[in-house]
């Protein structure tokens, strides 16, 4: 009981610690987004990253960027999923499950690649184990720059999906 | 017109020539003639059964037959419950046994043995004098053994069963032998008539003593928790429909003397007798079910399970024995036929899923819920069978043991304000014992079933498995169909299962309704019909619904989702021991599982892990801590007995010579 009135109390004196919200990104919506109504759900995928782009995910839906707030929402399947969140150049043993992955999604559905790694293969281009960018594997629908993309710029594509 | 006499006889008469044509027709052919006549001896001894339930009363006397004593029988209502069972049970195993037989069981022996064993069924409810009693107790005991064994070339494991099982029913049979003679001291001749008669002479004591030793030998047989020991490791062992038989109609017979020893012949005994009979009852159950859940072998987790049942039978007889003492015959009446009705529903699914476990043995060879599955699609009637049988053994509506339970239940609730310390601390504890049996019990079933039929196939055995042959089917046909009789319809058989209870306990019958369950004398009522009905309809809702609007809409076939990566293996799956890992670990304390793990490294470092083995075992508990220090004793008396006999004749003429001696002086002495 006490560490619940201590935690009330610690909430009471934190109050909000969230960005406020900057200006909604006007253009460069996918069709498919329309439909999703302003709530995006959200299957975050690692397709060979060095874990960089994970963290930058991770602060995006944390408490100071709070990416739930315009809608979007990681989820634990594909099959609940109406985005992929894909990081990292994909790997020769990640190419095939990425592709289920994608498949497992139900329709409408949309591809981000996160990250140079994502985009253009970033430093890993001429690694062995590499298969190629996301783009040489499925199709994508919105792409995010950086190495590793601030979280501001994962937070502005997720509005472009959700359109909030 | 009396039927009981001339069904019995003429039972007798077919079990007879099912004898004579197992030993003289050919082998091809055996299984067929000796099957087909047990099946019609056993559907003889289930009209002569239902006609005495009726209330037809018959009596014989055959002088000849045994030496001394002579046959008497007499058959009551009470000895109809128990015979109708007993024959149902034989004509549905006997005619999967034409089928099963097939393979390996087609022997003289066995074939000569099994007709035999169902006569000595139904001897022993029919048997009015102790001596026609034990004489049938012996030949059941006797020929059941010699059935258990009858696969001892084959496994090993079957030749240690038979010692268990021939060891314990034969001091469960001195028990009785002592404590229905203690009983009979005081009357003229031994018949029960006789017997009961005389018994109110008796000291309490001389009763207590009679009752105590008689509940030790009938409850060893019922598989009553400590004395089960034989029960998992006979049942298993044993030929499918002999498990079956078993398990369905044998252990029958230990409720059946308690009953008639206990309320009948001794005239109701003493109130702690009757606790002690219901503490037993709920330790039994709850052990039983405890033991089941955990089990990975497919017959051994029946076997446990018919601990549980015959446990939740003894609470009822415990309970109906109770509330007698007290002075409370309608709640006695009502326990009793709970307790009667939970012996032909047990009777009824038990049968089922010993036969269809023996269907799955037959077609993969295997009895290990981890190496089965997938059997859903090559072997669907037996699916459908278990699957059933399953659905009843659990006490969820529309269960066949649903509404054996609940009549039950409402015995032990009503009867919760009863007076007395001990009466007011084992009832609750009764309630809960009896709703956690039903609880684990759904667990167990669900196991069995969903890890033993559902999924994929776990070996090559069980991936090519094949359905059985039409004999069995049809045998399994029958006993489902008593499942969902019993399970829609049980007010055909309550209000005459009330009418013999009553009788016993001195009332008039505790249920009544035509189309439900209403109970008379205490509030309480129950439609298994309506239940049944409303179920299905909601059933067809929640199915039918959601189909109906999801086809609007276009749909897309998609890969089974796993992760992305390669196939969905068998080895993925829930296995029997993953699926009650939880259960045991929650019951730790109680079960005391031994697990270990012995990791080996690579010899480069020891940080490299080479292989991992782990093994994990639960042991029978009450075995270990009970049956091997007996045992151990036993041998080293044994051992230092050994001693004495030396082996010189002189020595042996001395001992003779010494000890009559001592009998003479001791006896001067008494004088």
């Amino acid at each position: 009981m006490v560490t619940v009135l201590r935690l009330w109390r610690k909430i009471w004196r934190t109050g909000r610690v969230a960005e406020p919200a900057p200006q909604r990104p006007a253009c460069g919506r996918p069709a498919s987004a329309a439909e999703l109504g302003g709530s995006v759900q959200i299957r975050h995928v690692d397709a060979g990253s060095c874990n960089g782009c994970e963290i930058e995910i991770g602060s995006a839906f944390g408490p100071v960027h709070d990416a739930e707030r315009y809608g979007a929402r990681l989820v634990a399947s594909p099959r609940h999923a109406d985005a992929l969140l894909v990081t990292g150049v994909v790997t020769r043993n990640m190419a095939e499950p990425l592709r289920r992955t994608v498949e497992a999604v139900p329709e409408p559905r949309l591809v981000v690649a996160v990250g140079d790694c994502a985009r253009n293969r970033g430093v890993f281009a001429d690694a062995y184990g590499v298969v190629g960018a996301v783009a040489d594997v499925v199709a994508v629908d919105l792409e995010v720059p950086g190495c590793p993309p601030r979280p501001e710029a994962i937070v502005a594509a997720l509005r472009t999906l959700t359109g909030r | 017109m009396t039927v009981v006499g001339p069904g019995l006889t003429a039972a007798a008469a077919v079990c007879a020539v099912a004898v004579v044509a197992a030993l003289v027709v050919p082998r091809a052919r055996r299984p067929l003639v000796a099957g087909t006549l047990t099946v019609a001896a056993g559907g003889l001894g289930t009209v002569a059964g239902i006609a005495a339930m009726l209330g037809q009363p018959w009596s014989a006397r055959l002088p000849g037959v045994l030496p001394l004593s002579g046959v008497v029988l007499t058959v009551d209502p009470l000895s109809g419950v128990f015979l109708a069972v007993s024959g149902a049970v034989a004509a549905v195993a006997a005619l999967y046994g034409i089928g099963y037989s097939r393979h390996g069981l087609d022997g003289r022996a066995v074939q000569a043995v099994f007709p035999v064993f169902v006569l000595s069924l139904l001897v022993v409810p029919a048997a009015g004098s102790i001596a026609t009693f034990l004489a049938g107790w012996e030949l059941m005991a006797l020929t059941s053994l010699l059935l258990v064994i009858a696969e001892h070339r084959r496994r090993v494991e079957v030749a240690s069963a038979g010692r268990w099982y021939a060891v314990m029913t034969h001091l469960g049979f001195v028990a009785i032998l002592i404590g229905l003679l203690v009983l009979a001291a005081p009357a003229a001749g031994d018949s029960f008539a006789a017997v009961r008669g005389a018994a109110t002479t008796l000291s309490p004591p001389a009763i207590g003593l009679a009752l105590v030793l008689c509940l030790v030998g009938f409850g060893s047989k019922a598989g009553m928790v400590p004395l089960h020991a034989w029960l998992p490791r006979a049942h298993p062992e044993a030929p499918s429909h002999v498990s079956a038989l078993m398990s369905a109609a044998m252990v029958n017979m230990g409720i059946y003397g308690i009953v008639r020893v206990g309320v009948d012949l001794s005239g109701g005994g003493p109130r702690w007798f009757w606790l002690a009979v219901l503490a037993a009852g709920c330790l039994s159950a709850v052990y039983g079910i405890l033991q089941a859940v955990i089990s990975t072998d497919l017959k051994r987790l029946l076997a446990y399970s018919t601990t549980e049942n015959m446990g939740l039978v003894l609470v009822g007889v415990g309970a109906g024995g109770l509330f007698a003492s007290i002075g409370r015959p309608v709640l006695a009446a009502l326990a009793l036929t709970a307790a009667l009705l939970h012996v032909i529903c047990h009777a009824a699914f038990k049968t089922l899923l010993f036969l269809a476990a023996g269907s799955v043995l037959h077609a993969t060879g295997t009895r290990d819920l981890d190496a089965l599955g997938g059997l859903r699609t090559s072997m669907p009637v037996t699916t459908a069978a278990f699957g059933l049988g399953a659905l009843a053994a659990s006490a969820l509506p529309p269960g066949t043991a649903f509404v054996s339970e609940w009549v039950l239940l409402q015995a032990l609730i009503h009867g919760l304000p009863s007076p007395g310390v001990a009466a007011s601390l084992v009832l609750p504890v009764a309630v809960a014992a009896v709703a956690l049996t039903a609880g684990l019990a759904v667990a167990t079933f669900v196991k069995a079933f969903g890890v033993g039929f559902l999924a994929r196939p776990r070996s090559d055995a069980a991936a090519g498995a094949a359905e059985s042959p039409p004999s069995m089917l049809a045998a399994m046909a029958l006993a489902g169909l008593a499942c969902v009789g019993m399970a829609t319809a049980p007010s055909l058989v309550l209000p005459v299962l009330g009418g013999v209870a009553g009788r016993l306990a001195g009332a008039d019958s505790p249920v009544g309704g035509r189309l439900g369950v209403e109970l008379v004398g205490v509030s309480g009522a129950l439609s298994p019909a309506l239940l049944v009905a409303a179920l299905m309809v909601a059933t067809v809702l929640v199915v039918a619904v959601p189909r109906l609007l999801i086809t609007r809409r276009a749909r897309r076939v998609a890969r089974l989702w796993d992760c992305g990566g390669g196939p969905l293996s068998e080895r993925m799956e829930y296995t029997a021991t993953s699926f009650a890992e939880p259960l045991q670990r929650v019951f730790d304390d109680v079960l005391q599982p031994s697990q270990d793990i012995d990791v080996t490294h690579h010899r480069e470092s020891a940080y490299l892990v080479a292989s991992v083995a782990y093994r994990r075992r639960v042991p029978d508990r009450v075995e270990r801590r009970l049956y091997d220090p007996v045992l151990a004793a036993a041998a080293a008396w044994g051992e230092a007995g050994r001693r004495l006999a030396t082996g010189s004749v002189h020595r042996y003429l001395g001992y003779g010579f010494y000890t009559l001696c001592g009998m003479l002086t001791v006896l001067v002495l008494l004088r």
